[in-house]
């Protein structure tokens, strides 16, 4: 690394040297986004009187795909700090900002946990008559729950913090010294995420059904949470060009942009398909309960239609190089991964409250009418709060000059 | 015609970048470039077409997948039916790994057979390379003379702009 030369803002080509805290969302965006917000949270109060369990259920979906958003951006920048990436340095501030949403995403869990007696039938039940359970019961109880959410959602704010200031220090600084802390501060976040997502996913959606039990599950949400995390960062690339920012972003950028989508899109659906087929052929009772739910009635529908909207679309559309390159096709996609990955948290959360088929009713909206605005502002808050291109990296240059 | 060649030798890839694109402004026949690497932008200022190996690998993954796909299909329920776990002799989650396996080799070997049957490559080929030099620290920028009385001395003066190093004239061949 010492052999990286240090960049000047001189360096810089014309108009891409400091240009503060400009980016905004237009204040009528802000505000049709708060009011989205406030109808939200007064249908989910309904919602909780008139419809308790769907809505509970609703809210845990909303703070999963919330929260996701935020972990995808810093896994994101994490791993280009320990793969030593320097291509996506000029835009690394955009998945930065996803991160800085991270504090929405976990207020929305702590909300939805709040409903731990509501969704988990493993906090009420007569364990003498459940062996398994009770088995399971020096991991599944509500003390252990609890201080596992907090110290997940702990680890996750902390290192997110202490990243972003490091590359946000880096700025004034335009040294070395904070990208080599932030490697080791990535290289810490990226072991710890891998165990605290894993759990995390094994407490929050897994222990839903406590019988039932899918060694690779944490594998299986981080794939779904960090395609939709992909599709995000690139939605919002094309409302930052749209609104003349960003004016490092290249046509490279995207190309790998898209190829990471393209890339764990098909990884989603390997991971989709290894859980499946290795539970279809043991054909074991207590693993494929899951899947027999999954395949009553409508649910076979939308358990049919979660790896074409999330896999087989994605592939056949992005698999050709034009279309990697090509925002207005990129965007198009991406919206679809969105959806997709709510049909996936869907079929993943909801046959426990909805046993005999699927509903989508103003209860399975009302907390995503909560939650995703907040994300958004959060994201252009972060955004608007620093400079948009890290001018400090030492890796910028090469970033600049992408070239795939 | 016997064709007549120039041979430009650079040391920058900066320089080739810039003399492929002013040998194209001024409608010379840009024949060839010769790199150490793969250079960055090369392929865009040369004006070449995208690859169509793509469509070969598609086409041969394919055809591996619809392959096995029948062939599974036709040993597991017509040839030889095996019980496996009460399961139906059709079963398709169990034929699609093998499938995909297939997919991925018939693509990956479609694809370097194409690319050594198009650039003419076999084991043992002499390289025609204009100068052994080309592998290791210079860039050679070859261009065609289409016309008998098409001068070399243009080109040169047109090179030099771009600080070459060596300007040969070659006929019939550029290795």
């Amino acid at each position: 690394m010492e052999t990286q030369a240090v960049t000047r803002t001189a360096d810089l080509p014309d108009g891409l040297a400091p240009q503060g805290p400009s980016v905004e969302l237009p204040p009528r965006v802000t505000r049709a986004l708060q009011g989205v917000s406030i109808v939200g949270a007064v249908l989910v109060v309904v919602g909780l009187l008139v419809s308790t369990d769907r809505t509970w259920a609703a809210m845990l979906l909303a703070s999963q795909y919330a929260l996701g958003i935020g972990l995808a951006g810093i896994v994101f920048v994490a791993l280009g700090y320990v793969t030593g990436a320097g291509w996506a340095v000029a835009i690394r501030r955009v998945p930065e900002a996803m991160a800085g949403s991270l504090p929405v995403g976990a207020l929305a869990v702590v909300v939805a946990l709040v409903g731990l007696p509501w969704l988990y039938h493993w906090t009420h039940v007569d364990l003498s008559a459940d062996p398994i359970l009770e088995a399971k019961s020096w991991w599944l109880n509500t003390g252990g729950f609890v201080v596992r959410a907090v110290l997940y959602l702990a680890v996750w704010l902390g290192l997110t913090r202490a990243i972003r200031r490091n590359s946000e220090r880096q700025d004034a600084t335009h040294g070395v010294e904070e990208t080599r802390r932030n490697v080791l501060l990535s290289a810490v976040f990226l072991i710890a995420f891998g165990f605290t997502f894993s759990a995390a996913s094994f407490d929050w959606i897994m222990s839903l059904e406590p019988h039932w039990y899918s060694t690779v599950f944490g594998i299986y949400t981080f794939s779904g949470m960090f395609t939709c995390g992909l599709a995000v960062f690139i939605l919002l690339l094309a409302a930052l060009k749209r609104m003349g920012k960003l004016a490092v972003l290249r046509e490279s950028h995207l190309h790998d942009l898209g190829r990471l989508l393209f890339g764990f899109a098909t990884f989603w659906g390997y991971i989709w398909f290894c859980q499946y087929m290795l539970i279809w052929y043991g054909a074991i009772p207590e693993e494929t309960a899951y899947y027999l739910l999954r395949e009553q009635g409508a649910w076979h529908v939308l358990s049919v239609m979660n790896p074409i909207v999330n896999w087989l679309i994605p592939f056949l559309i992005l698999l050709p190089r034009p279309a990697k390159r090509n925002l207005g096709l990129l965007v198009k996609v991406c919206v679809l991964i969105l959806l997709g990955h709510w049909l996936d948290l869907f079929v993943m959360i909801n046959p426990t409250v909805m046993a005999d088929g699927p509903v989508l009713g103003l209860w399975e909206i009302a907390p995503l009418m909560v939650a995703l605005p907040w994300v958004v502002l959060a994201t252009f808050k972060a955004l608007g709060g620093r400079n948009l291109v890290p001018e400090g990296d030492p890796y910028l240059v090469e970033s600049l000059h992408h070239h795939t | 015609m016997t064709h007549r060649f120039v041979l430009g030798t650079f040391r920058s890839e900066d320089d080739v970048l810039g003399v492929v694109k002013a040998v194209r402004a001024r409608k010379l026949s840009l024949h060839d470039v010769y790199t150490p690497y793969a250079v960055h932008g090369l392929d865009e200022a040369m004006g070449l077409r995208p690859s169509r190996l793509t469509w070969v690998c598609f086409l041969a993954g394919a055809v591996g997948f619809g392959l096995t796909m029948l062939f599974q299909y036709y040993t597991s329920a017509f040839d030889w039916p095996l019980n496996v776990g009460g399961k139906p002799y059709n079963s398709l989650p169990a034929f699609i790994p093998i499938a995909f396996e297939a997919t991925v080799l018939f693509a990956g070997m479609a694809v370097v057979i194409a690319l050594f049957i198009r650039c003419g490559l076999y084991p043992g080929k002499k390289a025609k390379i204009p100068g052994p030099r080309v592998t290791n620290d210079r860039f050679v920028v070859v261009v065609r003379l289409d016309s008998a009385d098409a001068s070399a001395e243009d080109v040169q003066m047109l090179m030099e702009g771009f600080g070459v190093e060596a300007v040969d004239e070659r006929v019939g061949g550029v290795a």
